[in-house]
């Protein structure tokens, strides 16, 4: 089947946040308050963010930027969600399965059988799967955006676009084959540079053996916070490459050596036995 | 009846299998995140909370131990960290010993033989690296940077490989091999025949017999 993909384009974007809303509401993921009574104080950050961050009940967020080039002020507006990545570090390091490909491309994920490890945590390269741990016990339950394919809630099966995709009011969110998306993407970072935005690109194309949500900007990824060429880590791939591959073979000549040597030792052993028992009678 | 002759005192016996089980239980529960067709057990975390009790008690009980074992103690970890030539002979020597039931060309042993010691080595290392990246991976969770808690994750896994194939040989050895008939009475009743200690560690029995032997 034709791979899945969100297209999200920078320069039509008005930051409503109608897409955090409706991500909210389909997901039925209560709203995060930040106030003292939940653990927040709150404070003015400079910024018409909101909330400060990603979090279990918050998987998708638009972050806003000033920035000032040639000493004008430019107010950029970033989604800021999971990217649903081709060589997905999450994947990678999930232990249970529980974060695994959907035959779309994207991401998908069973929270049922998630370990609450916080492998993911730590691979992802965009920082976005987020914890509820209990820091004793290490209860744990991983949360990201599933590009709506919660069971239940799969809107995807349903052939339905996104959650976001639907609410976002000037399209700057769409939903459709990646292919298609990519040509649209590449047409519209044409149109960009021909205005004169010689910095424009689609971020996301290439990106991690290519991105499921892709990114129209009229500038470099940096300038909207975005990491430039993103990277599984060496940890990750010196672990699940290099060291678990070792520590099955070690493991399984370990457990067949002990085998062998037990059939060995035991029919030497008894043939002594036999020879001292024939000498002895 | 057989003289026997002490090998392994009670509070290390009581050391040695305290760890080996909170071992077994912490080697089970961290390979259900190893072995992906094991994973789905683990979820809701549940072999996490088993997994983190088990800790407290590997970290404690060699804590409780030492202080009141020094003299042991001393004596153990000195033995892990010399190794000579005679070890080298012992190597050679060991496959035919442990395959055939070959005892020529074994070297006389002390109270640990090289095998013996060699595991004892893992065990130690192994163990301080266990605490230092578990403790990290369980208090600096949500504090640390994501590289430093996945190199944590990393050499948690290769101690795991190391002790645990290491385990696995141990347990072998101390309850399956043919050979074996009193290394599982030294470390459960503390005791071995004076004809196994003067055959399989020599060196040992010479010390035990001079009465320069320092208790372990």
């Amino acid at each position: 089947m034709a791979e899945k993909a969100i297209l999200y384009d920078a320069t039509r974007c008005t930051a409503c946040r109608g897409c955090q809303a409706a991500c909210k509401q389909w997901n039925e993921n209560d709203e995060f308050i930040p106030t003292v009574e939940n653990g927040v104080q709150s404070v003015n950050r400079g910024s018409y963010e909101n909330p400060p961050d990603l979090s279990p009940t918050t998987w998708l967020k638009m972050e806003f930027r000033e920035v000032t080039p040639d000493g004008k002020v430019r107010w950029l507006f970033n989604r800021r969600s999971c990217m649903h990545c081709t060589d997905a570090g999450c994947v990678k390091v999930c232990p249970s399965g529980a974060l695994y490909h959907h035959e779309l491309g994207f991401v998908a994920y069973d929270k049922d059988i998630c370990t609450g490890c916080g492998y993911c945590e730590d691979a992802c390269p965009f920082d976005v799967p987020r914890y509820e741990r209990n820091f004793v016990s290490g209860i744990a339950k991983m949360d990201k955006c599933t590009f709506c394919t919660t069971p239940g809630l799969d809107r995807i099966a349903g052939g339905w676009e996104p959650a976001c995709v639907k609410t976002c009011p000037p399209d700057a969110l769409q939903y459709g084959d990646r292919d298609q998306l990519v040509a649209e993407g590449k047409k519209r970072v044409e149109a960009l540079i021909a205005k004169g935005w010689t910095n424009a690109n689609l971020y996301g194309e290439k990106e991690l053996g290519g991105l499921h949500v892709m990114y129209v900007l009229d500038d470099h990824p940096a300038v909207y916070g975005l990491p430039v060429d993103p990277q599984i880590s060496a940890a990750t791939i010196a672990w699940q490459d290099v060291i678990q591959p070792i520590g099955w073979v070690v493991g399984g000549l370990t457990i067949l050596g002990l085998g062998f040597n037990y059939l060995v030792a035991r029919a030497n052993i008894n043939r002594e036995k036999e020879k001292k028992d024939a000498a002895r009678s | 009846m057989q003289q026997e002759v002490e090998k392994y005192s009670k509070p290390t016996r009581i050391l040695h299998w305290v760890h080996l089980v909170s071992f077994c239980i912490l080697f089970l529960t961290g390979l259900v995140l190893f072995v992906p067709g094991l994973g789905v057990i683990a979820q809701d975390s549940w072999t996490r909370v088993i997994h983190r009790v088990a800790a407290v008690i590997f970290i404690l009980a060699p804590i409780i131990y030492v202080p009141m074992n020094w003299k042991a103690t001393l004596k153990g970890v000195k033995e892990a960290f010399s190794w000579s030539a005679v070890d080298i002979g012992w190597l050679k020597a060991a496959p035919r010993y442990y395959f055939l039931g070959d005892e020529t060309g074994m070297p006389p042993q002390g109270s640990m033989n090289t095998g013996q010691r060699l595991w004892w080595l893992i065990v130690l290392v192994s163990g301080v690296i266990f605490t230092i990246t578990g403790l990290v991976m369980w208090f600096a969770k949500t504090t640390a940077p994501a590289a430093v808690l996945q190199w944590m994750v990393f050499f948690h896994d290769v101690a795991f490989i190391v002790a645990g194939t290491m385990l696995l040989l141990h347990i072998y050895l101390g309850l399956l091999h043919p050979l074996m008939t009193e290394a599982w009475k030294a470390i459960y009743k503390g005791t071995v025949s004076v004809e196994y200690a003067k055959k399989h560690h020599a060196k040992w029995y010479e010390e035990v017999t001079r009465g320069k032997e320092v208790k372990s």
